[in-house]
């Protein structure tokens, strides 16, 4: 399933070509200049936020573009975290990189939970109207949140939840790809093995916690991480249910430079910096998860 | 499997369904039920709400910017589907042959897609600066014009759809690779036994054996095209944004502003149902269409 480990592919071709060499060594050329192409231009846009968070406000905009800094700053990032009596600024990014990380981490747990129960009972409890339920459930992933964020919006305010971090835990504790990723997993795992537990006495929230889990690992990991990038990014659905700037999360953080009057590209730039810092040194390490959980969209269910 | 013949099947039951169940139904099966009743009301958010039977339909579709909206949307869509494919499918073919450095082209192509749409948004804010933005500046110095991008009603849209292009075409690669990859090498050592070149090859074993995987692909990039909502807040003004001349107002933001800006829930909601109309028809003339040009072993 993991594409990186795989290395006898089925070669597509261009390179394989039966005929002179010539023609080989100029597709290979052709192919590593469109990679070449298509790398500097994703990693330029990122080179050029990574050095304007180090440089100060008149330098950005430099052309022809130095990447290096010519005076190496940290203004930016002290803008961010400190107010202007160089206090720590409650009211600014060190509360919403807390914001992020306890809302984050909080859902990511929950999700857990919830998806692997319910995956549970769809894969290994059999009942009247499991598929027919497990149908709405993945259905609901074509729904664009933006649909159901009124009538959810009124519910969330007339529970009394509107301005606190709860609803968006609250709102984040149903997965459906989880639950679908998961499902997919567990029906993987012979029923004979959960048959003989059974049979040895065990019940099913034994099989669930002692059994299944633990044969899961991999996939769990890949719920956990995809739950991580979601939320650390969402915005759309914080930014309806929070106003406080005490209970902003960091890309809340970010889009109130949208509407300010004065715009300092310098600043921006840092935020985005600590936005996409943790997401890519997680990336980094877990790539084969990530890749995986993409995939296994892919198996038909 | 048997069925659980103990009398407390039910309990055990609940008990696994129950904490995702409950959260299912609260936040997205009875707004989804609800979003129907509402879009036949005047409601603004406040205590009073009355049967208005078609009029916020009837609005929405003679209305210039729900239209103009829809417009948005459609054109938005058509572009990023066809060319998150294409360029998807370009990569993953190219990506599943040897090469020298695959794992590190695959993961740099991957990494927009796992970063904060708002951050990817002001970066390329920057970036397309009309004066001072290092784009201009090189278009400049090749003796080009200067683009307005994000500032010109005729180009704001095609400004957001080369961002979003940028950050999420490495997704549809992925998707592609794996598809790649189930499909069998003796099909390929057959067609080059029957003497078919590179192309021949391409066109005639890995497209037809791909297409569960385009299938699923289109799907996937209609619905998330449905859904851009993050990079028009943040590179086209904000809550009062939709770009120049609401060049960049897409369905989802218009239903956005008319809530929560002017607090039209029931014409909102309208709109709302609208969409998901849209998408129920798009999803099943997807299915219904499959078996024509989908093969599947």
């Amino acid at each position: 399933m993991d594409p990186q480990e795989n290395g006898t592919l089925t070669e597509v071709g261009l390179s394989e070509s039966p005929r002179t060499d010539w023609v080989k060594i100029v597709s290979k050329i052709m192919i590593y200049l469109v990679l070449g192409l298509a790398s500097f231009f994703i990693l330029l846009p990122l080179l050029i936020m990574l050095s304007a968070s180090f440089k100060n406000e008149m330098e950005i905009f430099d052309y022809p573009i130095h990447l290096i800094p010519r005076q190496f700053t940290l203004a930016n990032f002290n803008k961010l975290f400190f107010d202007s009596f160089g206090k720590i600024n409650m009211n600014s990014f060190p509360m919403y990189i807390f914001n992020s990380v306890k809302i984050t981490t909080i859902i990511m747990v929950i999700q857990l939970f919830t998806s692997s129960t319910a995956a549970y009972a769809f894969s290994k409890l059999k009942w009247k109207g499991r598929d027919v339920l497990f149908l709405i459930y993945v259905s609901s992933i074509m729904i664009p949140v933006q649909i159901t964020i009124i009538p959810q919006f009124i519910m969330v305010r007339n529970l009394g939840l509107y301005n606190t971090h709860l609803a968006l835990i609250l709102l984040g504790s149903f997965t459906a790809f989880g639950t679908f990723l998961i499902k997919q997993y567990f029906m993987t795992i012979p029923d004979s093995l959960l048959e003989a537990a059974r049979i040895d006495g065990a019940n099913e929230l034994y099989i669930y916690s002692k059994i299944m889990m633990p044969l899961s690992k991999s996939v769990l990991a890949v719920q956990v991480i995809f739950s991580f990038r979601y939320f650390w990014n969402d915005f759309f659905v914080p930014m309806i249910y929070l106003s406080d700037a005490r209970l902003k999360t960091i890309p809340l953080g970010m889009a109130d430079f949208v509407t300010e009057n004065f715009v300092y590209y310098g600043p921006q730039m840092a935020a985005c910096m600590i936005s996409i810092i943790p997401v890519v040194i997680i990336f980094l390490f877990t790539q084969k998860y990530f890749v995986e959980g993409i995939a296994s969209g892919s198996i038909k269910g | 499997m048997k069925p659980l013949d103990r009398p407390n099947k039910w309990f055990t039951v609940l008990l696994f369904l129950l904490p995702s169940l409950i959260g299912f139904l609260i936040f997205v099966f009875i707004p989804t039920i609800t979003v129907i009743g509402l879009a036949f009301t005047n409601y603004s958010g406040g205590f009073n709400i009355s049967y208005v039977g078609l009029d916020n339909f009837i609005q929405a579709l003679t209305n210039s910017t729900f239209q103009k909206a829809l417009s948005n949307t459609i054109w938005f869509t058509l572009a990023t589907v066809f060319f998150q494919l294409l360029l998807g499918f370009i990569f993953a073919v190219i990506l599943n042959g040897k090469l020298i450095g695959r794992t590190f082209f695959r993961a740099v192509i991957f990494l927009p897609v796992i970063l904060s749409n708002i951050a990817v948004s002001l970066i390329f804010v920057l970036i397309f600066h009309p004066s001072k933005g290092p784009l201009n500046n090189f278009l400049l110095s090749m003796g080009l014009p200067a683009v307005p991008w994000l500032t010109s009603p005729s180009t704001a849209l095609l400004t957001i759809i080369i961002v979003t292009l940028w950050q999420s075409f490495g997704y549809y690669m992925i998707l592609f690779l794996s598809g790649l990859q189930s499909i069998s090498p003796e099909l390929y050592e057959a067609g080059e036994i029957d003497g078919a070149n590179a192309f021949q090859r391409l066109i005639h074993i890995t497209v037809p054996m791909l297409s569960p995987t385009t299938f699923l692909c289109v799907i996937m990039a209609i619905i998330n095209s449905f859904k851009v909502f993050d990079q028009i807040f943040a590179m086209t003004g904000g809550q009062l944004g939709g770009g120049p001349a609401g060049s960049t107002t897409v369905l989802v933001f218009d239903i956005y502003q008319r809530a929560f800006t002017n607090y039209e829930m029931g014409y909102a909601s309208a709109e709302s149902l609208i969409l998901l109309l849209i998408v129920l028809l798009i999803t099943i003339i997807q299915y219904r269409g499959q078996h024509k040009w989908v093969t599947y072993e």
